[in-house]
């Protein structure tokens, strides 16, 4: 870190520079909504924020927009659950049993520059309409980030430790599971992090192009009834869950390990 | 190449040896899959070389699409790393600008790039702009977060060296500071690239009369997964060779960092 960063300036100024400046940027928006053409197609921040509190109670289509968000996130932690959890195994195989490495690797590199979201229309036509083709989407986003990092985390380990544990008379299966284990968690959750993020981004993109709920379907549904300030709420509620989701995550990894938080 | 590396690729090339004739068993001689929910390699095949001139079912031939995607995804990713880098810098350098971009800057970086795609297409209709500016908000994300962190990892030691030989504040961010966040800034770069390349398939499959994302979202609206399947192939085959060009880049460009 340089001598340049915000060390020197108190956390009461900070948070005073953020409020100004989100305050002012709110008003112009506002501002130039009211007074110049950009009202003809946008709406205000004012409207927004009112749409966004009155559908708390008022349903957009069957749902309220806590229900559309409950809907995304069960999507996203079924799908993130099951391929974290394969690909946490998988990347940990492949790094520490060459053969595997051979195997797999091939098959894994194929499929890994397609972006989860491509797989789209291919999962449509496989799974249909339903829950599960967003599932099996989700699961391919989580996996393929989860897979590398838990990969790159076996066989970042460093060797002299691997060859003292030896030296002292650990057996194979000792050194993976005292060693090579722990070694990777960091990796693991830089992978868990990465993953979370893509998944919501996918998940939205999956509700966008076929759903009939979620905070994806709240933006498009938006977008076919012209409707502005209802594409507003759902990128203020899309927003909103992406933020928390990585501040969660952030939170989790620092409680549990907190020997190795990097430094962000 | 000792023995034991020759067996694991033999190994690594029989894997995708086994892939495919599984594939093709299951799908092109024992016809265990309806052809409209997943066709053979064969015909995968065979629908790519078709594809490469006729225009039927979609209206254009695969490289009228990928022309069409690429040069959308090149003006926004453009457009993003020439101004996103700069604010990124900016923003680490100068304590005036940090205190009032960043907040403004926190409020829209978690949302997805693509989550705009609708709001755009409202304010900017279906044409080429609209897309830009969605490709544009999806690049310019990571290189701000990735130029900020770079310029922030420079060593204090290096910079009083700088002061004690009388460099401006200027000087020192050039010369001192730029050099320093380089690696971050290319990896910026790059995950710019990956993101502005899923953002613009993601596009076109909600609104587009071309383009990769509108292919397979046609084929999958008539039934024909054997296009979708050319369409995701190409789109990896691109996407990774974007990765593999940057990263070349980035071996010429920065030097002095271990790989």
């Amino acid at each position: 870190m340089t001598g340049r960063n915000l060390k020197g300036i108190s956390k009461y100024k900070k948070i005073y520079a953020a409020v100004i400046s989100i305050f002012v940027f709110l008003c112009i928006w506002q501002l130039a909504v009211m007074f110049t053409d950009v009202g003809i197609v946008m709406v205000g921040p004012i409207e927004v924020i009112k749409l966004f509190f009155v559908s708390m109670v008022k349903p957009i289509g069957h749902d309220t927009i806590q229900m559309h968000i409950v809907w995304s996130l069960s999507r996203v932690m079924t799908g993130f659950v099951i391929g974290s959890a394969l690909g946490v195994v998988l990347g940990i195989l492949m790094g520490w049993f060459r053969p595997m490495n051979a195997l797999f690797r091939p098959i894994y590199e194929i499929i890994r520059p397609i972006p989860p979201i491509a797989w789209i229309p291919l999962s449509i036509v496989w799974f249909g309409i339903g829950e599960p083709s967003k599932y099996f989407i989700i699961f391919l986003a989580a996996f393929s980030a989860i897979t590398m990092n838990a990969f790159a985390g076996v066989r970042a380990v460093d060797p002299e430790l691997i060859g003292a544990a030896r030296m002292l008379g650990a057996n194979n299966r000792q050194v993976f599971t005292t060693i090579v284990l722990p070694s990777c968690v960091p990796h693991i959750f830089a992978g868990l992090q990465i993953a979370i993020g893509s998944s919501w981004a996918t998940v939205v993109a999956a509700e966008m192009v076929r759903a009939s709920q979620g905070v994806g379907w709240v933006i498009i549904r938006g977008q076919d009834s012209n409707s502005t300030v209802q594409i507003m709420v759902g990128i203020v509620a899309v927003g909103i869950v992406g933020f928390a989701l990585a501040v969660l995550m952030r939170w989790i990894e620092a409680k549990l390990c907190a020997w190795n938080v990097r430094g962000r | 190449m000792s023995s034991k590396k020759k067996s694991y690729l033999w190994l690594s090339i029989l894997s995708i040896v086994v892939f495919v004739l599984v594939w093709y068993l299951a799908c092109d001689v024992l016809k265990l899959t309806k052809p409209s929910t997943l066709p053979g390699p064969v015909t995968v095949v065979k629908t790519f070389i078709a594809k490469l001139t006729s225009t039927a079912p979609d209206g254009a031939t695969l490289f009228q699409h990928i022309g069409s995607s690429l040069q959308i995804a090149m003006s926004g990713w453009a457009m993003g790393v020439v101004i996103g880098t700069p604010l990124g810098i900016a923003m680490a350098w100068y304590k005036k600008i940090d205190l009032y971009a960043r907040p403004l800057f926190d409020l829209i970086r978690p949302v997805p790039g693509l989550a705009w795609i609708p709001l755009m297409i409202l304010l900017f209709g279906i044409g080429l702009t609209s897309k830009i500016v969605t490709v544009f908000l999806s690049a310019f994300v990571p290189c701000v977060l990735n130029s900020y962190t770079g310029i922030r990892q420079t060593k204090d030691v290096h910079l009083w060296v700088g002061q004690t030989f009388g460099a401006s504040d200027f000087q020192m961010l050039m010369k001192i500071a730029v050099p320093t966040s380089l690696p971050l800034v290319m990896t910026g770069v790059r995950v710019a690239l990956g993101a502005s390349w899923t953002c613009i398939v993601a596009a076109e499959m909600l609104a587009s009369t071309k383009g990769l994302g509108y292919m397979i979202q046609q084929a999958r609206g008539i039934y024909r997964p054997d296009i979708i399947i050319c369409g995701m192939i190409t789109i990896g085959i691109i996407g990774a060779l974007f990765s593999w060009l940057l990263t070349l880049v980035e071996r010429k460009v920065i030097k002095g960092v271990k790989r």
